[in-house]
């Protein structure tokens, strides 16, 4: 355990005992380790005890991010390490944890931690996946978060007094994600039903941003299948929650409107090539011509004709 | 725990797979069930994971940042005390005899502390069968480098140093000395630690019998990466070691 860092660990949990034990093995440095755990009932809480940490047995909640707010305080170190209860870190994270506190002095309050995000046993390269960067080790009180699931959470002395960890060579999180896509799908669906809806936002927003998953991940070149897999659950995250976002709202917003294709193209060899391909579908007799491709071809002889 | 074999890796995943199969191999042959294996993953900018090493016994000591030799296999040795530990290098391939080798050389020599394995290249030229010390500018050297396998004799003997690519000792010594010195960023650790090992009166060997294959130098062929290292071995070593054998390269 090292005397020397001025540092605390809060790891809010629920039923994650198996998952806690690289957490635990890896932070054993940390003098003060607060674990909120949320009513669990598979020995969680008295494994965290068994370990040395403190234990604040809490109800269970489904706003996590805003329920950090709560217990932040608790924290009695000058810096405060957040990690979820999936996460673990390297074997050399004291000393560079030790480094960043030091590097601090008077001009850095949080730092943005760069986080491994697995699924199973494959790491997730992609755009979107890495360096995916947490605002995770702060000054103590220097932060605060925001309603819903997984929202960035707020510096409050601004964000210039924030500095991201380089990800090329320093600390980062190791982040278990998931089982499998299974596992995936299953908690995404979960923090759809379960997030913030306040306001009305209009649903092509939401599948503009579909279309942007799938894009951030099939543009990428050294995406693997596993990354266009999680990019489809992605999108297909964007429209669920669209829909649910529409019927929370009173489902005042026009919903035909949102079949009007979010595409914009730019004028040039990749608009000729896409009308090609639209041609080549309308004239093949293998494929069935869908009344949206019809929409699009004769969209594109409105456009020649101008 | 009978034995922990460490690797130190960066990167080079295929390699180590196979390098871990060898050594699962090595380890069956041997009869050696009390083992634990760890891989200190050195950085590597795709972190190891248990799954694709081939998973069972394998444990990884994950360092975020790119650390020495030395250090690496320190942090992995504490985290997995033994009676006798086995550094082990990723670019090994170890014969499937090679641990019983260098296991039955320890036990066979009295008052061995330390022993290494004799490796050769893809084409069966002597890579390492021993270190010896030049007194003059070469300092330390690999006995016989570059000879054919054939021509070496295989007779057991002392030398003051082995190579850390296959390193045995004693797990009482390794914690009196308290490990690899970590002055050292590249290099010439392993040298630093038999010297160290010699001054206690533990005797230094190397298994001769079996060959397995060092590629050498996979994750840095910096022709510069052991400079710094080498440095710090003269500063403390130069004058203060005898000169031991009768080979010199040519």
């Amino acid at each position: 355990m090292s005397a020397s860092l001025d540092l605390s660990l809060i790891v809010h949990t629920r039923n994650r005992r198996e998952m806690l034990h690289p957490l635990l093995r890896s932070t054993a440095f940390i003098g003060e380790r607060i674990i909120v755990d949320m009513a669990s009932d598979d020995g969680s809480a008295e494994l965290c005890e068994e370990a040395g940490c403190r234990v604040v047995r809490i109800p269970a909640e489904t706003f996590v991010d805003e329920l950090r707010n709560r217990y932040l305080p608790l924290a009695t170190r000058g810096w405060t390490l957040l990690l979820d209860s999936d996460e673990y870190l390297a074997a050399d994270a004291e000393g560079l944890i030790g480094a960043l506190i030091a590097a601090a002095g008077d001009r850095i309050d949080a730092y943005g931690i760069p986080r491994f995000n697995y699924i199973g046993a494959d790491r997730l390269p992609a755009p979107g996946w890495y360096p995916d960067h947490q605002i995770r080790l702060f000054r103590t009180g220097a932060i605060a978060f925001q309603k819903g699931h997984h929202q960035r959470p707020v510096v409050l002395s601004g964000d210039e007094r924030l500095a991201l960890v380089d990800p090329s060579d320093g600390l980062h999180i190791h982040h278990q994600n998931y089982r499998d896509l299974k596992e995936f799908i299953a908690r995404q669906l979960d923090y759809a039903l379960t997030d913030d809806y306040a306001g009305v936002r209009d649903l092509r927003l939401y599948l503009a941003e579909a279309y942007e998953a799938m894009e951030r991940s099939l543009g990428d070149p050294e995406r693997s299948d596993l990354d266009a897999a999680l990019a489809i659950v992605m999108a297909w995250d964007r429209v669920v929650r669209g829909v649910i976002h529409w019927e929370a709202s009173g489902r005042t917003t026009d919903l035909a409107r949102a079949f009007s294709l979010p595409l914009v193209v730019e004028q040039g060899p990749a608009f000729a090539a896409l009308e090609q391909r639209v041609r080549d579908f309308e004239n093949s007799t293998s494929w069935r011509v869908t009344a949206p491709l019809r929409r699009l071809s004769a969209w594109f002889r409105s456009i020649r004709q101008r | 725990m009978e034995l922990t074999v460490v690797i130190p890796s960066f990167g080079l995943d295929a390699l180590l797979r196979t390098c871990l199969a060898s050594l699962a191999t090595s380890l069956q042959v041997a009869g050696i069930d009390d083992v634990r294996v760890v891989v200190a993953d050195n950085g590597s900018t795709n972190p190891y994971r248990v799954e694709h090493l081939g998973g069972g016994r394998v444990e990884l000591l994950r360092f975020d940042q790119r650390t020495s030799f030395a250090r690496a296999c320190n942090m992995a040795a504490r985290s997995a005390p033994a009676r006798r530990y086995l550094f082990l290098n990723n670019d090994v391939l170890l014969h499937p005899q090679a641990i019983a080798d260098v296991v039955g050389t320890m036990d066979a020599v009295r008052n061995a502390g330390i022993c290494g394995a004799r490796l050769v290249f893809p084409d069966d030229r002597i890579q390492h069968c021993g270190v010896r010390m030049d007194d003059g500018p070469l300092g330390p050297y690999h006995e016989f480098a570059g000879q054919p396998t054939a021509r070496v004799s295989r007779a057991i003997r002392d030398f003051p140093a082995v190579t850390g690519a296959v390193l045995l000792i004693d797990g009482q010594l390794f914690d009196e000395l308290g490990g690899f010195d970590e002055i050292y960023p590249f290099g010439y650790e392993d040298l630093d630690l038999c010297l160290r090992a010699g001054q206690k009166g533990a005797r230094i060997t190397c298994a001769q019998a079996i060959d397995s294959l060092h590629f050498e130098s996979m994750s840095n062929r910096d022709p510069g990466r052991h400079d710094l290292s080498r440095q710090q071995f003269w500063q403390r070593w130069k004058g203060r070691y005898t000169r031991v054998g009768s080979w010199q390269p040519p």
